[in-house]
């Protein structure tokens, strides 16, 4: 039936569109715009860095979030968090934006948290 | 049908019935909070409030909160966020009375309707007996506000402009928000913001403190005055006690 | 004697018509959910007081809608009455597509769509408003795999998934009057509420399916035999007497006691709801049906029939209103014997009106569940030739 063959490569495509939108975004514009994303290493105002660049590429958002969960529902507060990366990393724009508008991957905290 | 197949179903109809309401009767006796009562030592916060000494006119610790949390307003009745409210109250029955002031807030119950409601678990209780709403985790279904007997929740309609307090988040919208007992402060020995307003104008009507602790001012209060919650019947056990009402 | 079922052709300028028109009317509701969902809710009716408004009410009514079709299915597969076998292919597919309606009624009403993996990641036992999502997804898959069941004819299974989608019906249905039954609400907080909303669910069910299968029949021009529309009226006429009874009974309880008594009267006399009580629930909904499918003259023809069935989704569409608003719009006793004089908030009954927004957002989720069935009278075997009773 023409219909029935019809339905779901339609499907398909009305439910994959946005990912392959964002990927093509992303794959073209990668390198022309915004050029590699370079974070400038901050004047760090405490004993030194929370952890180094590798490990927090891979991690900081795990641990963005323990903190969080400890910090909201169990009351460990006082620990790094948003405010503390404030400190020494004191510009948005040049840090979590770097890399995030670069993937282009929305996060959500500055809804709500301030971060200049 | 016969009688058997008739039974049969029916019998088998009241099973399907039950599974709806069986896991909540089967998980009543598990705690979807921390245990409240805790292990000894555990710390458990309340707040009596003596509306004696309530000034009718004076509006300290609503700014405070409001300033302290973020809380969002517009101006317009329907949307306007509160976590704690002013109203003047008076008696209907048996006669009229005079007009006083109360002040209506999260009751941090013991046994929240609203932790029981929530089916994220985003509104939550911890081991302190502070009742939190995870703002992460918030799908923002609104059945806490409808389970609350009180309406002490209200919603974010409309995403917050001002941000008076930096250091704090402000709710984005489509989340409900209500009295924390400003545990931001709590957890680092501060006192909440009404209750410091509340003291640097001099009127010292609010005081939160350990429930558990003999020595703190609110078990002082409560050992001391006739207190009341608000609609204890319900069994609820509402934390904040009211001196006066 | 075996019905055989068949595709609708679908190849009529009608047709093709009826889907464009569906999918357009579908535009503006998804573009008021993306507001909604951008700017805040604040688009809608709802308020801090009503923070359950119009989709909330009309997910409660798809629900019901949703399990009463599939009791019509199951006259059928449970019980094995041969004559309306031909019903009982639309019947499912119709239950599943209102419960798609309720899903998305709810989730376009939700303030943080964009955490709804919250919801499949975190189970809070104790909460009915996280059971019954289990039991709506599990209720779909089921409906699915028994309409499979029933386009590839195999009877075996046909029996076994129609005595369990009646079951998880039962389940489904109950839970949603647990949601609003278990809540320490004066108007809300009654252990009646499940059953009252089995048997809306069932008298709204039938209704509808009798309203549906009319105008399909007549539509594409089968032949139906009346015999089994006056067979239903009569199963309708059951279903009515049971509302009615359980609403008296639960009106009764309020006012008769004195804790509730302000509340069930607010209920009963004081606004806007009364009327929907009084004149579209009691009269319209349950007086009248009730007198035209017990009056032997009218029961047993076809238009009256019709009449009373559009008659009785309306007053369980009443029903539904009733349920969810006034519990919100009448003050909580928070302070027994006082009364509050002044407040920032609205306090006192609240009132609520849909807005816009939320109209359109209603209009296209029928719409979207209403291009669903068109294009599956296409795709799958649904309709039957005829519906008989051979004897």
């Amino acid at each position: 039936m023409r219909l029935k063959a019809a339905v779901v490569p339609i499907a398909a495509l009305v439910i994959l569109f946005p990912l392959g939108y964002s990927l093509a975004r992303s794959v073209f514009s990668w390198g022309a715009e915004r050029g590699q994303p370079f974070l400038a290493k901050p004047e760090t105002k405490s004993a030194g860095c929370v952890r180094d660049n590798t490990w927090m590429r891979f991690h900081h958002m795990d641990l963005l979030k323990q903190v969080r969960d400890e910090a909201v529902r169990e009351g460990k507060r006082g620990n790094i968090g948003l405010n503390t990366c404030r400190e020494c990393h004191t510009n948005r724009e040049r840090f979590c934006n770097e890399c995030h508008n670069a993937v282009n991957l929305h996060v959500d905290c500055f809804r709500c948290h301030y971060y200049p | 049908m016969d009688r058997r197949g008739f039974l049969k179903t029916a019998g088998v109809l009241s099973a399907g019935a039950a599974c709806a309401y069986g896991l909540p009767l089967l998980c009543a006796g598990t705690s979807s909070r921390g245990a409240p009562e805790g292990p000894p030592g555990t710390r458990k916060w309340g707040m009596v409030i003596d509306l004696t000494r309530c000034r009718p006119d004076c509006t300290a610790c609503l700014e405070a909160c409001r300033k302290e949390n973020n809380v969002a307003f517009f101006g317009d009745a329907r949307w306007d966020v509160h976590l704690i409210r002013k109203v003047k109250i008076r008696r209907t029955y048996p006669a009229v009375s005079a007009e006083k002031p109360m002040l209506l807030l999260c009751n941090q119950c013991d046994r929240p309707p609203c932790v029981q409601a929530c089916p994220v678990k985003a509104t939550f209780q911890r081991e302190d007996g502070v009742v939190l709403v995870d703002q992460h985790r918030c799908i923002g279904c609104r059945y806490c506000m409808i389970a609350c007997p009180y309406n002490a929740r209200d919603f974010n309609f409309k995403e917050n402009r001002e941000w008076p307090n930096k250091d704090r988040p402000r709710s984005s919208h489509g989340v409900p928000q209500s009295c924390t007992f400003c545990v931001h402060r709590l957890d680092v020995g501060q006192e909440p913001a009404c209750v410091a307003a509340c003291k640097k104008v001099g009127a010292n009507v609010l005081a939160v403190g350990d429930l558990n602790d003999p020595g703190s001012d609110v078990s002082r209060l409560i050992a001391t005055h006739p207190v009341q919650g608000l609609r204890e019947d319900l069994g609820t056990r509402p934390k904040v006690y009211y001196i006066g009402l | 004697m075996e019905a055989s079922f068949e595709r609708v052709e679908g190849k009529s300028a009608q047709y093709w018509l009826l889907l464009g028109a569906l999918a357009a009317l579908t535009l503006p509701g998804i573009f008021s959910t993306y507001l909604m969902e951008g700017r805040g809710l604040y688009l809608s009716g709802m308020t801090n007081r009503v923070p359950w408004g119009l989709q909330i009410v009309l997910a409660v009514f798809y629900i019901g809608a949703s399990a009463g079709s599939l009791v019509i299915s199951s006259l059928y597969g449970v019980f094995g009455k041969k004559e309306y076998k031909p019903f009982a292919r639309v019947a499912v597919y119709l239950a599943l597509l209102f419960l798609v309606a309720a899903l998305l009624s709810i989730l376009t009403d939700l303030g943080r769509l964009d955490n709804l993996s919250s919801s499949f990641s975190h189970f809070n036992f104790l909460s009915m408003l996280s059971i019954n999502p289990f039991l709506y997804n599990m209720y779909i898959l089921i409906c699915m795999v028994y309409l499979w069941a029933m386009l590839r004819e195999k009877e075996k299974l046909v029996r076994v998934m129609a005595l369990v989608a009646v079951l998880w019906a039962i389940a489904v249905h109950s839970g949603t009057g647990a949601i609003f039954g278990f809540v320490p609400r004066e108007l809300y907080q009654s252990p009646l509420l499940p059953p009252s909303f089995i048997a809306a669910a069932l008298s709204s069910g039938t209704a509808l399916m009798i309203l549906v299968i009319l105008g399909l029949f007549r539509l594409t021009g089968r032949p139906l035999d009346d015999q089994l529309v006056v067979r239903l009226g009569r199963l309708l006429a059951v279903f009515v007497l049971v509302v009615a009874c359980l609403l008296y009974i639960e009106n009764a309880y309020r006012v008769y006691l004195a804790a509730s008594r302000e509340a069930g009267v607010y209920l009963l006399f004081g606004g806007f709801q009364s009327v929907v009580f009084w004149g579209g629930m009691v009269l319209l909904g349950s007086l009248v049906p009730a007198v035209i499918l017990f009056t032997p003259r009218t029961a047993g023809q076809v238009r009256w029939i019709v009449v009373s069935s559009a008659l009785v989704v309306f007053g369980v569409l009443c029903e539904r209103y009733l349920i969810v608003i006034p519990g919100q719009a009448h003050p909580a006793d928070l302070l027994p014997n006082m009364e509050i004089t002044s407040s920032v908030w609205e306090e006192g009954v609240a009132a609520y009106s849909a807005s816009l927004p939320e109209v359109l957002q209603a209009i296209g989720v029928v719409a979207i569940i209403g291009f669903l069935f068109v294009l599956g009278l296409r795709l799958f075997r649904l309709l039957p030739t005829e519906a008989r009773i051979c004897e």
